[in-house]
């Protein structure tokens, strides 16, 4: 898609074509040797999009484009179907409920098969080999009212829900795989409907004892800080959430280098790895690419 | 057209978040003049604390909305989620116009009213209600006005506090990249700013002294 | 004949830049009476100190030495408000509320005195004819639509609505083109004789100043240098004095 490699008129004049080289590099039509990586607006999908971005760089010495922290799972999807970033770190679970749109239950492997094929046949879309860890929504209450009403899993909270107040992100609101599902499930009763707030409020809302129970992420980094913990799944309403990369077709046709980087993450990355690097990022404030870049040296030298 | 037809099937939703929203602006704003206004008052009569005073509201309103709201869910009486705490950010907002627009309306009097005034024996009190106020409340309403209109645009981003109004339909837009439920949030919203600014420049006008 | 107004050893001092260090003295040692039904002219030029002689005896600005006796009280043993309720005051910009009408402006000091709304409404159609604007053509007027002469009759109506004892003005006409000034010169000559009151008329207009004056006061650099009759100041040698007869002349 080179501008160059459309005819310049017929001037062929040099000073002509460097021109319209640089609007067309100018206007990013020049895609040939970009790459951009997005990632969903939480720390977890920046730091595993760096991470990519740096196991390309490193690996192939293309150049590759950071579009972090953009939006929430639509808008990363729909950034894909119009070729505005060429991969992110996209999640089994959430791209087979909320994207594909199918009612959770099959086991985790045919989940992974149906969403590779899907994704493929559908949009040309390529989920390389999982990271290895199942990030899933995480029931979370304070550690105080864990202990004081001897809360261990999702169903011991169905006696104190009438009581309780609970808050959301709009996401996890309005997703299949969210809240509506998880209270049929669990018979979950609230005295008043959810209060919807933003994503990354929740958590402090909850730790200020503002609301009593959020749905945040079984690998944040931020659970063991603020003295929460996260109540167990007894009836396996969450799907698995393995991430893995989605990435556009046309970029491994492009680049096949890059499929090759990327596969060396495979499995790399366990649960409490996972927790250790957002603990890194969210609770020590350090840098994410530093984070990424030193954990790749030591594990990818 | 299918907005139309949303608003129809969700109209009790629609109303109660409309209601909401119009309700935040309107508590916002009325405490914001129940302080702006005293407080532009008492700038007129100590002009050294000018600076401190506006300086303070101006940074009050560099502060990024979301960023405001943040700061004060861990407080204690102001803080939480919800409505409470929309409305301190909100009055917050609203403060710098109100005040800045009370001290020039009053500064801006012709002094010669105002010796006159002083001349033929008013008190303090009797100068404020006869001659400043009267005199100074088309400007302060221009102030008010500005504040009540910014206060519906801010208040869109409460909805990312648990405080409800018309900017649930926006987040929900936004997160489930549905641009009709983006309109039906914001589309109203516009609609409540141009028509309090109207209302409000009405009585404006009314109290434009030549 | 008592003095209405009484002024002793009147000094203005602006404040001084720091602790010990005296500011510009604008007013020094200024001493003079004024009686009932006389009206004493205080001529100077700009910066003269006679604009702030004239508010310091309405204790618009508070003096920083000195006596004010009027009507045989201490200025400064009242609330300053009280006290300039008490005396007329006419400005040469007028300062007329523009949002009320020229009924409402006249009548508010009654208004603020409490005095009942007959008793206002029919003062200020007295008053309005004694200025010379017809009641029913002018009452219900906003300054915006009145002419500059106009205004200053309601600014001098105004002043007199409580009949106060002493009235207080500073170049009243000096914002008004030759031939309203002369008008109003004139009648305010007519005026004078009949209302029976104290006061003082600040001026720069020399000519002005003989014409309305009983007697006439020249202020040079914040002090009296002259005080006695228009025939007085004729003859007078003093060379501030021959420099205002010169530039009437």
């Amino acid at each position: 898609m080179a501008i160059g490699g459309r005819a310049v008129g017929q001037s062929g004049g040099r000073r002509v074509r460097a021109a319209l080289l640089l609007a067309g590099v100018a206007l990013g039509c020049h895609r040939g040797d970009r790459i951009v990586v997005g990632a969903k607006n939480f720390t977890e999908s920046d730091l595993l999009a760096e991470i990519a971005a740096q196991q390309i760089e490193r690996r192939t010495g293309l150049h590759v484009e950071r579009k972090l922290h953009l939006g929430g799972t639509f808008v990363c999807h729909e950034a894909m179907l119009a070729g505005q970033i060429d991969l992110y770190v996209e999640y089994t679970g959430t791209a087979y409920t909320a994207v594909l749109k199918h009612a959770p239950g099959p086991s985790a492997d045919s989940i992974t098969r149906a969403v590779a094929d899907e994704y493929r046949s559908r949009w040309g879309m390529v989920w390389l080999a999982p990271f290895g860890f199942n990030n899933t929504f995480a029931i979370t209450v304070r550690q105080a009212d864990a202990q004081r009403y001897a809360l261990h899993a999702i169903s011991d909270l169905a006696r104190l829900a009438p009581g309780w107040k609970a808050g959301f992100g709009y996401e996890f609101l309005n997703r299949e795989d969210g809240f509506p599902g998880l209270a049929r499930t669990y018979g979950l009763r609230f005295a008043s409907p959810p209060t919807a707030l933003d994503l990354g409020l929740t958590y402090r809302a909850l730790a200020d004892g503002k609301i009593d129970v959020i749905a945040g992420n079984s690998t944040d980094g931020q659970l063991d800080a603020l003295h929460l913990v996260a109540l167990a799944d007894d009836r396996h309403y969450f799907p698995p959430y393995e991430a893995a990369p989605v990435v556009r077709g046309e970029l491994l046709q492009r680049h096949p280098e890059v499929g090759r980087a990327l596969a060396e993450l495979a499995g790399r990355i366990d649960d409490a790895t996972m927790r250790r690097l957002n603990a890194l990022a969210d609770v020590e404030h350090r840098d994410l690419p530093a984070i990424a870049r030193d954990w790749l040296e030591r594990t990818l030298p | 057209m299918s907005l139309v037809r949303f608003y129809l099937n969700n109209a009790q939703e629609v109303l109660g978040l409309l209601g909401q929203h119009v309700l935040l602006v309107l508590v916002s704003t009325t405490i914001a003049v129940a302080i702006g206004v005293p407080v532009g008052i008492l700038l007129t009569r100590r002009p050294s604390w000018r600076r401190a005073v506006l300086g303070l509201a101006n940074v009050f309103q560099t502060i990024p909305s979301l960023a405001l709201f943040g700061f004060l869910i861990p407080l204690p009486l102001l803080g939480g989620i919800g409505a409470r705490t929309a409305i301190v950010a909100l009055v917050v907002y609203a403060l710098l116009p109100i005040v800045r627009n009370t001290y020039t309306g009053i500064a801006g009097i012709d002094p010669a009213v105002r010796e006159a005034g002083r001349g033929m024996g008013m008190t303090d009190g009797e100068l404020l209600r006869l001659v400043e106020l009267p005199l100074a409340a088309s400007v302060i309403l221009a102030g008010i006005r500005v504040a009540t209109v910014v206060g519906v645009g801010t208040a869109t981003i409460a909805a990312a506090i648990g405080a409800g109004g018309l900017g649930v339909y926006i987040f929900r837009g936004v997160a489930v990249v549905d641009d009709r439920l983006i309109l039906a949030g914001a589309l109203p919203a516009a609609l409540l700013a141009l028509a309090a600014d109207g209302l409000l420049g009405l009585v404006e006008r009314r109290f434009a002294w030549r | 004949m008592t003095a209405v107004l009484e002024v002793r050893g009147l000094r203005y001092e602006l404040p001084g830049r720091g602790k010990g260090e005296g500011g510009r003295v604008l007013v020094e040692d200024v001493s003079l009476s004024v009686a009932a039904g006389e009206t004493l002219v205080l001529l100077g030029r700009s910066g003269s100190g006679k604009t702030t002689t004239l508010k310091l005896i309405n204790r618009l600005l508070e003096p920083s030495g000195g006596e004010i006796i009027i009507a045989g009280r201490p200025a400064t043993g009242v609330a300053p408000h009280r006290l300039r309720r008490g005396i007329g005051y006419v400005i040469q910009e007028v300062g007329l509320l523009p949002h009320l009408t020229v009924e409402q402006n006249v009548g508010l000091v009654p208004r603020l005195e409490g005095w009942p709304a007959a008793r206002i409404a029919a003062r200020v159609r007295e008053l309005l004819v004694l200025v010379g604007l017809a009641p029913d053509q002018f009452a219900g007027r906003r300054p915006h639509e009145l002419s500059g002469g106009q205004r200053q009759r309601v600014g001098v109506a105004r002043a007199l609505a409580v009949d106060p004892p002493l009235l207080l003005l500073d170049e009243p006409f000096g914002a008004l083109d030759p031939i309203t000034r002369a008008e109003l010169q004139r009648e305010f000559q007519g005026l004078e004789g009949r209302l029976g009151k104290a006061m003082v008329f600040v001026t720069h207009d020399v000519r002005e100043g003989l014409l309305l004056g009983g007697r006439v006061g020249v202020m040079q650099a914040g002090r009296l240098v002259f005080l006695g009759t228009a025939d007085e100041l004729r003859r007078s040698g003093h060379p501030e004095v021959q420099a205002f007869l010169g530039a009437a002349a």
